[in-house]
């Protein structure tokens, strides 16, 4: 156990989060120097969103201490991150756009006069000098609405910056940022450094780990794989500091040849998303797909199935021409998708099992008058039930009231149900427990082994190893690798390599 | 797992409603022994009619997530617009009317009801206006168009065949009864048995959800407006025939009965939950109240007092409900779960990144 040494802006020991008996932290210790640029990498789920939430007293750790300018606290409550200087600037930042940069910098706690106004002389005043002082030359009277991205971030580290936050943690800054304004962050929060402040930075973009942090601190599986000097690593040994080193095979029996192609897919292009993207999907055949945010993955498939606009190229389901400009055309050209975010896409949670199922396919179980006829729909949701092993005490339970990894095996049964030949699936395991994960593994391999064309976009490589008969990468809007799980030669730190956009040697 | 077996208490709590109806009825009628009479029994079934038919229109938009406040303007407006076309006595604007047939009459009073849901339909899924201004707009929009057609006179005059449904009794049971139960029951039939009926809820649980699924949103609640339209002009149909004549404010203010009844009779406001028995319910027990305190002859201004805080006093046990199932449910989900022998915990509350 490090003491906390002068130099330490914060240090946290020991931390230990569950969140209803699963570890999400497992005794993570990190520390920040003062005027350091921290960087905190780690695969999704491995734990950095936890970390710097208990940081910024989202929520409190069950077990470890947290030191902070001077003082030790068991937690940081809601309202004490402030108190010690610690801010955080998330992804979508809190900026309220229709209001001016002015009083942005000072939202939440406007200076009164002694009337009890708002003393707007004031808040200009003192929102241009700490512009000045931290170099940003901005009209303090423009609405926020009209700054880019880059800007806005920037104005919300001033924010923090003029509440005398002096650990403040970036949350994946530059997912959204075109890259001159990457550039012009980086030389921002440099600055910043300068002036003494800590910064802890979470990326997934590895290059700009190497380009921005002086230190490292590597998350895997809830804990800390290590505290690194930047300058002691290169992006190969970090990609697999990341992703470990034993990947447990699934095991699956995968087929000699898959001969029938199903999904085709031909220079389909959107501009700004993705491009020239080709490639073909056979019966029974399980392909993943995977890149960073924005890579154009997640685009791709939300556009075949008409949620996004699918733009130019040509794409054949079992040889006819598909074409889908909702949901609707989609499903009935045989073509079902299984959305990333659950709780936006996926489920009607106010309404019931056996409603949730028959969602896609009740049109199909209506009598001669129309009705949806019971001795059709109940034993078919039943099946599904049984078959999924769907844990629910009645069909009529409402779906809110289900566990994550059992809502999903209801939008699977929902898709099943409408008897697809090409299965898109965006994550499909995110959000629920192992042994639900392992079951809906098993789902999407079955339903291959009905002869489905699926599709699986995940950042999950070690599922994906698991379970596709082909990887694929996409980065930046372009496919730019294959891989074969079967392949001796293929390993995680390859694909990770391959999504960061660095081609492996091979 | 597959056997449906709700415990007693979530029974009641489901039909708390009927329990509700059943205590304030003895208390109406240990106060006047005229209560539960048939006469007296037959009023409030013809109170119920008007306001059930609203109902049932309003509960396909509410179940959508959406509001339909112009119901109560296409009351008026139909029934005016049709007894004024049929040559109507009172100083009409335009004349008197064209002395159109009984047939014609019909055909424009729900044609009314259908071009006013079109246009809230359209303005609320095509040009995205919010649903409850483009309906609060209409309302005051119809609700002027009524008395600048009459001359905010009162028209009468249509022939007993228009007035039927609103008057006709087979022996003592009025019409409009039976016409408020067919109403009830296809409704029931629609919402919960055809595909139509379970697109409107998922789209009030969750539109998105709806649309990823296949189903088209803005078409059903296009025709969710046009639906209630319809019922509205039927309900002015039947307004029209009690009371023989179209005064120049007939409907106004009806709503907010409408909204009683059905959240009462346990319809979401925020969609996706609610039924339409319920909602029946919900109807019968404001026409008991409103029956009963008039039957007590209570002033009128008490009335409203009293029935806005039954009101206030019965969505209050509806949130208590909501509750109670909830806990319920939970206990039942987590009994499940240990049923289940689910040694695994739950990773949803971690977010992703």
């Amino acid at each position: 156990m490090s003491v906390q040494t002068a130099d330490s802006a914060v240090v946290m020991r020991g931390i230990v989060k569950t969140f209803s008996g699963v570890r999400a932290l497992d005794h993570v210790d990190l520390e920040v120097r003062t005027g350091e640029i921290h960087g905190l990498v780690g695969k999704n789920g491995a734990g950095k969103s936890t970390l710097v939430s208990i940081l910024s007293g989202f929520y409190p750790p069950n077990e470890g201490e947290i030191t902070c300018g001077g003082k030790t606290v068991s937690a940081v409550g809601p309202d004490q991150a402030k108190g010690l200087g610690i801010a955080i600037v998330p992804q979508q930042v809190h900026v309220v756009s229709g209001l001016s940069i002015a009083e942005n910098v000072f939202c939440g706690e406007l200076p009164l006069t002694r009337l009890g106004f708002v003393d707007w002389r004031r808040i200009r005043r003192e929102a241009m000098e700490q512009l000045a002082l931290i170099n940003i030359d901005i009209d303090i009277d423009r609405t926020v609405e009209s700054l880019s991205v880059s800007e806005r971030q920037m104005i919300d580290i001033a924010r923090a910056f003029s509440r005398d936050a002096h650990v403040i943690i970036l949350d994946e800054p530059t997912a959204s940022l075109p890259k001159d304004e990457v550039k012009m962050l980086f030389g921002f929060v440099r600055e910043m450094c300068k002036r003494g402040v800590s910064f802890i930075y979470i990326s997934h973009f590895l290059e700009e780990v190497f380009e921005l942090c002086d230190r490292v601190t590597v998350l895997r599986n809830s804990r800390v794989v290590g505290h690194f000097d930047v300058s002691e690593l290169d992006v190969r040994r970090l990609v697999q500091l990341i992703s470990g080193q034993d990947i447990a095979r699934f095991g699956r029996k995968r087929r000699e040849a898959h001969e029938r192609p199903i999904l085709e897919i031909e220079d389909v292009t959107r501009p700004g998303a993705y491009e020239k993207v080709s490639f073909t999907v056979h019966a029974g055949e399980i392909v993943g797909l995977s890149g960073l945010e924005g890579s154009g993955k997640s685009e791709l498939v939300r556009g075949l199935f008409g949620l996004q606009p699918m733009g130019e190229g040509a794409v054949r389901v079992d040889g006819r021409p598909y074409r889908a400009k909702a949901p609707e055309e989609a499903l009935a050209q045989g073509v079902a998708y299984l959305p990333r975010d659950r709780y936006g896409l996926g489920i009607v949670p106010v309404r019931s099992v056996a409603e949730n199922v028959g969602l896609c396919v009740l049109r199909k179980v209506t009598n001669r008058l129309g009705f949806i006829s019971r001795k059709v729909e109940r034993p078919l949701v039943e099946g599904y039930v049984d078959m999924l092993q769907i844990k629910i005490s009645n069909l009529d339970q409402e779906l809110q009231f289900l566990s994550g990894g059992n809502q999903q095996k209801v939008v699977f049964a929902k898709l099943a149900a409408t008897k697809p030949q090409v299965l898109l699936l965006e994550e499909p395991t995110q959000g629920v427990d192992i042994q639900a994960k392992e079951e809906i593994l098993r789902i999407v391999v079955s339903m291959a082994g009905d002869g489905v064309a699926v599709v699986v976009v995940s950042d999950v490589i070690d599922e994906l190893l698991d379970i596709c008969d082909r990887i694929l990468v996409m980065h930046r809007g372009v496919m730019v690798a294959e891989f074969d799980p079967d392949d001796q030669g293929t390993s995680g730190a390859d694909i990770m390599l391959a999504i960061e956009g660095n081609l492996a040697p091979r | 797992m597959k056997k449906n077996r709700m415990p007693i208490l979530l029974l009641l709590i489901d039909n708390l409603i009927w329990v509700i109806l059943v205590v304030v009825v003895a208390l109406f009628s240990i106060f006047n022994s005229r209560y539960l009479t048939e006469p007296n029994l037959v009023d409030i079934l013809v109170t119920a009619s008007v306001l059930g038919i609203l109902v049932v229109g309003q509960t396909f938009v509410l179940i959508t997530g959406n509001f339909d406040l112009s119901a109560e303007g296409v009351v008026g407006l139909s029934a005016g617009i049709a007894v004024w076309l049929q040559g109507a006595a009172g100083q009409p604007t335009f004349g008197s009317g064209w002395h159109v047939n009984v047939v014609f009459a019909f055909v424009a009073l729900f044609a009314v009801g259908a071009a006013t849901g079109t246009i809230n339909g359209f303005l609320i899924t095509k040009v995205k206006m919010n649903n409850f201004i483009v309906t609060l707009a209409m309302m005051i929009v119809l609700e002027g168009m009524l008395p600048a057609l009459s001359t905010g006179s009162t028209m009468s005059g249509a022939p007993a065949s228009f007035n039927w449904l609103g008057t006709a009794t087979i022996g003592t049971f009025p019409i409009c009864g039976i016409v408020l139960i067919i109403t009830f029951v296809g409704a029931h039939l629609v919402l919960k048995h055809r595909p139509f009926g379970r697109d409107l809820y998922a789209i009030g649980g969750n539109p998105q959800a709806a649309f990823a699924s296949g189903i088209n949103p803005n078409r059903r609640v296009y025709q969710a407006y046009i639906i209630s339209g319809i019922l509205a002009a039927f309900a002015g149909l039947i307004l029209e025939g009690q009371v023989q004549s179209v005064p120049a404010d007939l409907g106004n203010g009806m709503i907010f009965m409408v909204f009683a009844a059905a959240v009462i009779g346990g319809i979401s406001l925020q969609g996706g939950r609610g039924n339409i028995i319920g909602a029946f319910g919900g109807v019968l027990l404001l026409a008991a109240i409103t029956d009963g305190l008039n039957l007590l002859a209570v002033d009128v201004y008490f009335t409203s007092i009293i029935e806005g805080l039954i009101i206030l006093a019965a969505v209050f046990l509806d949130t208590q409900k909501t509750r109670l199932h909830r806990i319920v449910e939970g206990k039942r989900a987590i009994q499940a779960l240990h049923d289940a022998a689910m040694a695994a915990g739950e990773a949803v509350a971690i977010p992703p990144l």
